[in-house]
């Protein structure tokens, strides 16, 4: 290491190369300790395992190559959690960007105060954490004595008592719903201050041309938004990929795996059925794909 | 030696202190694997920053242990634990037990968490289908054949003892598992006559619909199929088989016949009849609790536990009638649960040695072991003189036990089975054909014995 | 205000009056439902008609809460002390009398959450400064690794840590949950962003007057890099408060609950008591959302701050 820092650094002198390398690298230790010992030795064990058949009465087990990976699509309960976890991004993520986009385009010209109230009860499930929003959305929806079916039933919007989070037509919608309250929180945050940055002798000289509100926001905000909204789109594919505590605490998955996502579906496979080996090729494939998306995502920032 | 205790106090304050700014004592307690040494008992055992005095008293047995329970009658109410715990502490005081409280939900993924993390409870108080069919037969928990007392019953025995002869559950308690009525809402629908009071049985599976269709009548929701997880599937499993007299395995536990035309029959009839649903957002406990505050008329999962719980039949106002489950024969078949010990195997002997003394403690000595048996609640699993003597709850549902059928619950593949089972009910809830979704679950659950026979 | 605000136009009227409905259905309500439920007799609770406002007060649900488990106040594992004892027991410190889990679970995440950002705060500080500023070999090679794991997802890591931390005698202990945190390079990340705002100038001349490498850090670096460091220990704070997964993999004790995982384990054993449930919830809540409304200034721009540079 420190003769490749000498060579690479002729400039410097040697005894000070030396010591930028020994102080960065003591600066950087605490860091780089955790981050090896918690983050990459892990990463690595994870992809080593996924390679194994290992399940809980033999430790480790032994290497099967790429069996794993064939097996999953071949899974059907894994493909169909994989869609359920496809349709939970492409529902929840247009409708959290442009629900906390239309919700911050009307508060964030408005008075300090009530901004701010907005912004806080939006922001709100955020902070009760996700748990105790998920127990009372179960109460909520509860067949029998939730007040969903009660102001359903008695406003006569339908007939008699939904099993919301037991009927497969339902359930999913049910979820998304509730991890939608959770996730616009920061969005709104983020839109709100992008707003008002926006360059606003721009939007004066449009609204002197004659422009109306409507190309305002399409011709002069939303280009300058856009680093934000890409931010938003990252992060919210991100938080729905990883979509587990309302499923385990409403669900457990059913009815009969019509709420199944991947994260779900790795903690089952590991803690219900034993199978190590296979729950870990299901988490590189979900590295996988969530590393794919964000790349394109980057991409398509950079390129803007 | 000395050295490396005086280091290795300076090392704990250090970074206690700088980790955190917490004031008060500091005082050491062993834990951890290894932590014990039971031959070299002169020394003081507590290691670390803190001198200690105390030496040990009764007993040269020292360990840290978890005692994980499931919920069996009060075995997950801390008190009754604790006092359970300070009764063996007093004669064997180094012995630390940390219980930790498990439930049906996720009781099973925790502890196969702390499997997998290497550091499984010590002791465990579990059925068979758990302790014997899953963590026995994978080879995680220690033979427990030399502390079983004498007398106890040979079904019990047997029924915690695996294919290999190894005992892997030390069986404490048992009972017959039953259907609770609201007797007030059945009296009101004039849906008692279909029911023999006095032998706690259906007068005929006819009768039952007839009963269920009665009550729906006055009340929207009689009762529930719940498949929302395998918790409490006792109770519709055992509706399913009775109703028409089918099987769930065959007769050496081997294979899963649950696919037969009886529980063909049955399941039809359950999804034909008004007044059930199928209810894949609740398990075994959620019926349990929906039957108390009143919103079903009945109860598949229930049984004496239940009916003497503060928090589930203590809080239903009205009056709570156990039946059997429906029969054409007249002859029903109860599912048994029987409770007990297992100890796994961390690769510690202190440990095992110090779970055995605790495993021995509570069920040796007859007195120690009624508190034990009245702390869950339900019947010992041998003759003990003067137990509930005069209590009404336990002589009514006494009347039941005799019911009580074969322990199939240790087939092979069960937790595989298991979850197959709840999910096909799923299906058929849903509206899938009976017939075809049964047959699924018997080739999942078959395909699940034919590889743990295999292993 | 800003120039450019016309009259209220018909359409925004109606905006706001969705906006409010929508914030009150969704967003308040099931809040308010936490906290009066919370206070609701078995009776309002199982009601097939819900007690809008609660007809009778009680206090019911919290005791309940409060009698069924119990749990010392403050026990804290030294980690890898195991390592230095001679007969390989872990040191625990604990102090304070045996109290209702419920209370120490609240302990645990505050504590967890607290360790958890100033481990973090610090950590990244020293090493974002390092990858920005310090010339050494091998910089190149680690920034892209930390950029790559960045992207992964946390959860698919944590069965393999499930091992390790039993290896390293974390297993069950509130460590095993804050360790990994501290050890996502997020924080690196965007610490690097902030420092590499500092004119080298200022580090030269630092040096040429002689300070050392620490006061350097200390004296300029860290006050020049604290808006960044306050943004991380929110993002940091909150994520932690929240990551419900890593709990409930890593955590199973009693006593290392933490108050997100101790209403799932009531809502296994006590799944249709939804008076306790809500006691549970409003617990978990109440104190974070007030601590939230009296910063709510910081959390805002510490959530836009990580945004714009992360």
């Amino acid at each position: 290491m420190l003769t490749l820092a000498k060579a690479n650094q002729p400039a410097m002198s040697r005894a000070l190369a030396r010591r930028e390398t020994i102080s960065g690298y003591l600066f950087l230790l605490p860091s780089l300790l955790f981050f090896l010992v918690f983050v990459v030795y892990p990463m690595i064990m994870c992809v080593y395992t996924s390679l194994t058949n290992a399940t809980m009465a033999d430790g480790g087990g032994s290497l099967i190559g790429l069996k794993n990976y064939v097996d999953l699509f071949q899974d059907e309960i894994f493909l169909k959690s994989l869609v359920n976890t496809v349709i939970i991004v492409v529902v929840s993520v247009p409708t959290v960007c442009a629900f906390s986009l239309w919700v911050s385009a009307r508060i964030y010209n408005m008075r300090d105060w009530a901004c701010s109230a907005f912004r806080v009860i939006f922001y709100l499930p955020v902070v009760t954490g996700s748990v105790a929003v998920t127990v009372v959305w179960k109460w909520i929806y509860h067949y029998y004595n939730g007040v969903l079916n009660y102001v359903g039933t008695n406003t006569g919007l339908w007939e008699k008592n939904i099993n919301w989070l037991g009927d497969p037509k339902f359930a999913l919608g049910c979820i998304i719903l509730i991890l939608f309250t959770t996730s616009v929180g920061q969005p709104i945050v983020l839109y709100v201050s992008a707003l008002g940055n926006v360059d606003q002798s721009l939007v004066e000289a449009a609204q002197v041309d004659g422009a109306t509100d409507l190309q305002v926001f399409w011709k002069i905000k939303w280009p300058q938004i856009m680093p934000t909204t890409l931010y938003i789109l990252v992060i919210t594919t991100i938080n729905s990929f990883q979509c587990f505590a309302l499923i385990q605490l409403l669900t457990s998955g059913g009815p009969n795996h019509a709420t199944d996502t991947v994260m779900y579906y790795i903690y089952y496979s590991a803690f219900t059925l034993y199978k190590y080996g296979y729950a870990n090729a299901m988490g590189v494939i979900l590295a996988l794909c969530i590393a794919a998306l964000s790349a394109v995502q980057f991409k398509l920032a950079k390129s803007k | 030696m000395k050295m490396k205790k005086i280091l290795a106090g300076a090392v704990a304050a250090a970074m206690a202190l700088s980790l955190a700014a917490c004031g008060g004592g500091g005082t050491t307690s062993g834990s951890g694997a290894g932590s014990s040494g039971a031959a070299n008992s002169g020394a003081a055992s507590s290691g670390g920053s803190s001198s200690s005095t105390n030496e040990p008293a009764g007993s040269d047995l020292t360990a840290s242990l978890k005692l994980a329970t499931y919920p069996v009658g009060d075995m997950t109410n801390e008190a009754v634990v604790k006092d359970l715990i300070a009764d063996f502490n007093k004669v064997y005081p180094n012995v630390k037990i940390e219980p930790m409280y498990l439930d049906y939900s996720n009781g099973d993924q925790t502890v196969n968490g702390m499997i997998e993390g290497n550091a499984a409870p010590d002791l465990i108080f579990e059925g068979p289908e758990r302790l014997v069919a899953n963590w026995g037969a994978k080879g995680l928990l220690v033979d427990l054949k030399d502390l079983l007392p004498a007398g106890t019953y040979d079904v019990t025995t047997s029924s915690c003892t695996s294919a290999d002869g190894a005992m892997y559950e030390l069986p404490v308690c048992q009972t017959a598992h039953c259907m609770g009525i609201n007797k007030d809402l059945f009296t009101e629908a004039g849906a008692m006559q279909y029911i023999n009071e006095d032998t706690h049985t259906w007068k005929s599976t006819a009768d039952f619909l007839k009963a269920i269709e009665a009550v729906a009548a006055i009340h929207p929701q009689v009762g529930v199929v719940f498949c929302g997880g395998q918790g409490g599937d006792q109770g519709n499993r055992a509706l399913v088989t009775n109703m028409y007299g089918g099987q769930y395995t065959n007769s050496d536990f081997t294979r899963y016949t649950a696919n037969c035309d009886e529980n063909v029959k049955a399941l039809q009839a359950l999804v034909d009849v008004n007044g059930i649903e199928f209810d894949p957002g609740i398990v075994g406990s959620d019926e349990i609790n929906l039957f108390c505050n009143g919103t079903l008329a009945m109860a598949t999962c229930w049984n004496v536990g239940a009916a003497k719980s503060d928090t589930q039949g203590g809080t239903a106002n009205f009056e709570i009638f156990p039946v059997a489950f429906p029969t054409e024969s007249g002859d029903p078949v109860l599912q048994g649960g029987i409770w007990g010990f297992g100890i796994f195997d961390n690769g510690d002997q202190a440990k095992i040695d110090a779970a055995k003394a605790f495993v021995k403690f509570m069920t040796e000595d007859e007195a120690q072991y009624s508190k034990l048996v009245e702390a869950t609640g339900y019947w010992a699993t041998r003759d003990v003189s003067g137990l509930y003597a005069g209590n009404e709850i336990m002589t009514e549902y006494g009347k039941l036990v005799p019911f009580m059928g074969p322990y199939y619950q240790i087939t092979l593949g069960w937790p595989e089975a298991r979850t197959a089972w709840w999910n096909a009910l799923q299906r058929i809830g849903a509206g899938g054909d009976v017939k075809t979704e049964l047959d699924a679950f018997a080739a999942e659950a078959n395909a699940a014995a034919e590889a743990a026979e295999a292993a | 205000m800003k120039s450019g605000v016309k009259k209220t136009s018909p359409y925004q009227i109606i905006t706001l009056i969705l906006i409010v409905i929508v914030a009150a259905v969704v967003f308040l309500f099931p809040l308010y439902w936490i906290v009066t439920g919370a206070f609701k007799t078995p009776e309002a609770v199982n009601s097939a008609v819900p007690e809008w406002w609660p007809g009778e007060w009680t206090m019911r649900n919290f005791q309940t809460l409060f009698d069924k488990r119990s749990a010392p106040l403050w026990e804290l594992h030294v980690p890898l002390s195991e390592w230095f004892t001679s007969d390989n027991t872990q040191v625990v410190f604990s102090s304070g009398p045996v109290l209702p889990a419920a209370l120490r679970w609240l302990i645990n995440t505050v504590f967890m959450s607290v360790a958890a950002m100033i481990l973090t705060c610090l950590t990244a500080a020293l090493a974002g400064y390092a990858l920005a500023k310090k010339r050494f070999a091998g910089r190149a090679v680690l920034f892209s690794l930390i950029v790559a794991a960045m992207a992964l997802p946390k959860q698919v890591i944590l069965i393999p840590l499930l091992r390790e931390m039993s290896v390293l005698h974390l297993a069950d202990t509130i460590w095993s949950v804050i360790f990994p945190i501290v050890g996502w390079p997020f924080g690196v990340f965007l610490m690097k962003q902030f420092a590499e705002g500092i004119p080298g100038e200022v580090l030269e001349a630092a040096r040429i007057d002689g300070a050392g490498e620490l006061k350097t850090f200390t004296t300029i670096v860290f006050p020049m890099i604290k808006p960044g460091v306050g943004a991380l220990a929110i993002f940091t704070f909150i994520n932690t408060w929240n990551d419900y997964f890593m709990q409930l993999l890593m955590l199973r004790g009693t006593s290392v609950l933490t108050m997100p995982l101790g209403i799932s384990k009531m809502m296994g054993e006590f799944g249709q008591d939804y008076g306790l449930l809500m006691a549970g919830a409003a617990l978990a809540s109440v104190p974070i959302i007030v601590v939230f409304l009296v910063f709510q200034k910081y959390f805002t721009k510490g959530i836009t701050m990580g945004a714009v540079k992360g």
